[in-house]
């Protein structure tokens, strides 16, 4: 678990957005290979999208070969319907940028059989290779996508009842009306966000303390199911000050020393060249490292996630990660080309 | 960037990094009009349901984007007066094609082609020309007429303005008296060759309601789809009263042609009024610094906003150089700048100003803001003529109609919108810099 502490909601969002660009224009994605991206909505990623925004359009980045899938949907509203995440997404982000339309993918909640909708969903994903970077928030009682509390942890994209205080937190988007808010949503799982290749979650404010205390103080746990991300092999929160409210003192110290640590030493916490640069086969036969370095030295204990969930995240490390030597990270580059 | 859409010619425009006229503000967003339909796209679901991406994309560096500017009192200009039957009468459309084209370029993309009080036969010359133009969509064609304005002949002999006194006539025979002037084909609906049923060619008329049998006839001209406006009349507040009650909406150049407003008998302009139960008409001002003081013009603005149209009443003179121009029936007009009068005499003979000259008069005598000066001439207008959604706005699926200003200020702080393009369903047709 990575958890990056900034000051403010500004700077978490500005460190997000410059991240994924930085993971996009590492992949170097093609149309072959597109980088496929887990994108969320709600009032925390509307920052992220903004300097996405304004970084496309000082040429920083491209999203043509970008792949993207949305976390839910309502069931029941028009796609045009303002509350809508079709329109929330159309209007922070899509309509500013070049993510090709025959690219998108946000579930319909208007579709006429919403299992079916599902079933292709995931099937969509898998077609694509998995996703490379799930973006996401979490509600203040730290729920990913819509799988509220008590959600399975081995959930995939199903129809969801929203939770009461889901609806009455929504209603100020529909007129303080809980009759025209919506009551169920689909959403992808808890185990669908876990496959993917790695998972980013943005909390700010203070009403989100606990939930972030909850998910990474404590255990696994059902009720949290953000705390899931325990289980997953590269997973990294960024959170503001506010939101670390809760915390431990020594968690709080722990996470930034490991950060400044990193970077007085020269490098930075990435990721594996492999999940940088998503699963392409003609690189594999070039990487540098020799093969017998993959394998752990001593062999350690499977991690819990193999036998509680029915399937392990792709290209499942089973040691924590070295960081690389500089010269490697650029023989991956030049092989990426 | 990928197009999905597979004809050749460029249709869907992007404008980005611009201002768009919403209601009361300038709102910063993008807008997507498409060439083929000659519509706004409702881009949200074109982009999803269709795959639709933009063909071009527009920067336009944070200028504004307004609706096409809506004139309803144009009585001619670029030299044709709409009111004079050429020598050779075949030529009249041939004329009115060219008018149209330049008056594009200056931003006003529909109006409300007027007629000055005349002969039967001028009508029954004219109006088949002047009927609505916009129902084959083709940009090249420039300004699109929304039907003609019949500016008399049944106005007071008093308040006549320049309009010559022998040609003005009573009804008093109701509706049949104005289907004999008019011609009962151009006030009627019609159905054309293709089976489709044409409005009037008459889109509205002012008349005086006191004389004779008007006030009875406004219900059978409204039920037309014909907009009655009360104006060039003698009326009394209860005069004009009675005529909103009987379905008048609209008021031709206010203050100017009527009745003064008096303490004791407030005329016309009474009926802008919040004390009648009555719904208030909207009302046409020539902001031309001519006709009306600015102080007056900001009175009216302010008894009633919501139906304050500016019009600019100009005449063909506009566009052409200062001198001294024929006027029918042996009577000449001197021009000079925007100011037009009778020759030998100090009347006003209708303005020779540009539309957008009046939005600006009227942005600086007032101190109203750039919307509540621009829907002046767009969604009011366009409210008049009950076209809202087609006219007059930036809503998805009104007509691509787009005129896109520039906002400068001069070093005497005058502020002006200078017309830097224009857009007739969907495709430019005017750009400042070619």
């Amino acid at each position: 678990m990575r958890l990056i502490i900034r000051d403010d909601p500004a700077a978490a969002s500005k460190f997000i957005a410059n991240y994924i660009i930085d993971r996009i224009n590492t992949f170097n994605p093609s149309k072959e290979h597109p980088f496929v991206l887990g994108l969320p909505t709600g009032s925390s990623p509307v920052g992220i999208y903004k300097v996405l925004v304004e970084r496309y359009k000082a040429g920083a980045i491209s999203f043509e070969h970008v792949v993207t899938f949305n976390m839910d949907e309502y069931i029941g509203i028009p796609r045009e319907h303002p509350e809508s995440y079709h329109t929330f997404m159309y209007k922070h982000f899509f309509s500013h940028v070049n993510v090709h339309p025959s690219n998108i993918h946000i579930l319909n909640g208007n579709a006429q059989d919403l299992e079916a909708e599902c079933v292709g969903y995931e099937a969509a994903i898998k077609a694509v290779g998995g996703i490379d970077l799930f973006l996401g928030g979490i509600g203040p009682d730290g729920h990913i996508a819509f799988n509220e509390p008590g959600s399975s942890m081995a959930s995939r994209t199903r129809v969801k009842t929203l939770a009461y205080d889901t609806i009455i937190a929504n209603s100020r988007f529909f007129d303080n009306d809980l009759e025209k808010v919506p009551k169920m949503a689909l959403t992808v799982g808890v185990q669908t966000v876990l496959e993917a290749r790695e998972v980013v979650i943005i909390i700010t404010g203070a009403h989100k303390s606990l939930a972030l205390k909850k998910c990474i103080e404590e255990g696994v746990n059902h009720m949290w199911t953000l705390s899931s991300l325990q289980l997953h092999p590269h997973p990294m929160i960024v959170v503001d000050e506010d939101a670390t409210l809760e915390l431990q003192v020594k968690t709080v110290r722990y996470f930034k020393s490991i950060e400044a640590v990193a970077s007085s030493q020269g490098f930075e916490q990435i990721l594996p060249s492999k999940v940088r640069t998503g699963p392409r086969p003609a690189t594999k036969s070039i990487e540098p490292l020799p093969e017998t370095k993959q394998e752990p030295s001593i062999l350690s204990p499977q991690p819990l996630t193999s036998t509680l969930l029915a399937a392990p995240a792709t290209e499942y490390p089973l040691r924590s990660i070295t960081p690389e030597l500089i010269p490697d990270r650029m023989g991956s580059r030049i092989a990426a080309h | 960037m990928p197009s999905a859409i597979t004809t050749g010619r460029p249709t869907i425009t992007k404008f980005t990094n611009c201002r768009l006229l919403k209601g009361d503000q300038l709102v910063n967003q993008d807008l997507w009009v498409s060439s083929s339909t000659g519509k706004i796209v409702r881009s949200q679901e074109a982009f999803y349901s269709e795959h639709s991406v933009p063909d071009i994309t527009i920067n336009l560096n944070g200028r504004i984007i307004s609706p096409g500017l809506i004139d309803v009192q144009l009585n001619g200009a670029f030299g044709f007066n709409f009111s004079s039957i050429p020598e050779d009468p075949s030529t009249y459309g041939k004329l009115l094609r060219q008018v149209n084209k330049s008056l594009v370029q200056t931003g006003v993309t529909s109006y409300l082609p007027t007629l000055t009080s005349s002969n039967k036969d001028v009508y029954h010359q004219a109006l088949p020309h002047l009927g609505p133009s916009g129902r084959y969509r083709v940009a090249s064609d420039g300004a699109e007429s929304l039907g003609a304005h019949c500016e008399g002949p049944f106005i007071s002999p008093t308040k006549n303005g320049i309009h010559p006194v022998e040609v003005l006539v009573p009804a008093p025979n109701g509706f049949s008296d104005l289907e004999d002037i008019y011609g009962v084909e151009n006030i009627s609906s019609t159905i054309d060759r293709d089976g489709n049923i044409a409005p009037p060619r008459i889109r509205k008329i002012t008349a005086a309601p006191e004389i004779a049998a008007m006030t009875n006839t406004i219900q059978e001209i409204t039920s037309r789809g014909i907009v009655y406006s009360i104006g060039h009349t003698e009326a009394t507040y209860e005069e004009a009263s009675a005529a909103v009650a009987a379905g008048a909406t609209m008021i031709t150049h206010l203050f100017n042609a009527m009745r003064p407003l008096h303490h004791r008998n407030p005329g016309v302009f009474g009926v802008l009024g919040r004390a009648e139960s009555l719904p208030r008409p909207f009302f046409g001002i020539i902001a031309d610094g001519i006709h009306l003081h600015p102080t007056s013009i900001k009175i009216a603005f302010n008894a009633h906003p919501e139906g304050f149209i500016l019009v600019t009443d100009a005449m063909h003179l506009v566009g052409l150089p200062d001198g001294v121009y024929d006027w029918g029936n042996g009577e000449r007009l001197v021009k000079s700048g925007p100011k037009l009068t009778l020759e030998g005499t100090d009347k006003i003979a209708g303005s020779s100003i540009s539309l957008i000259e009046c939005v600006n008069n009227f942005l600086n005598w007032s101190g109203a803001s750039i919307p509540q000066a621009l829907k002046a001439v767009t969604s009011t207008p366009a409210a008049m003529l009950n076209l809202q959604g087609v006219k007059g706005c930036l809503d998805s699926d009104a007509d691509a109609d787009l005129t896109i200003l520039d906002e400068q200020v001069d070093s005497s702080g005058f502020k002006s919108l200078v017309v830097d393009q224009v857009w007739k369903f969907g495709s430019k047709v005017f750009d400042r810099e070619e």
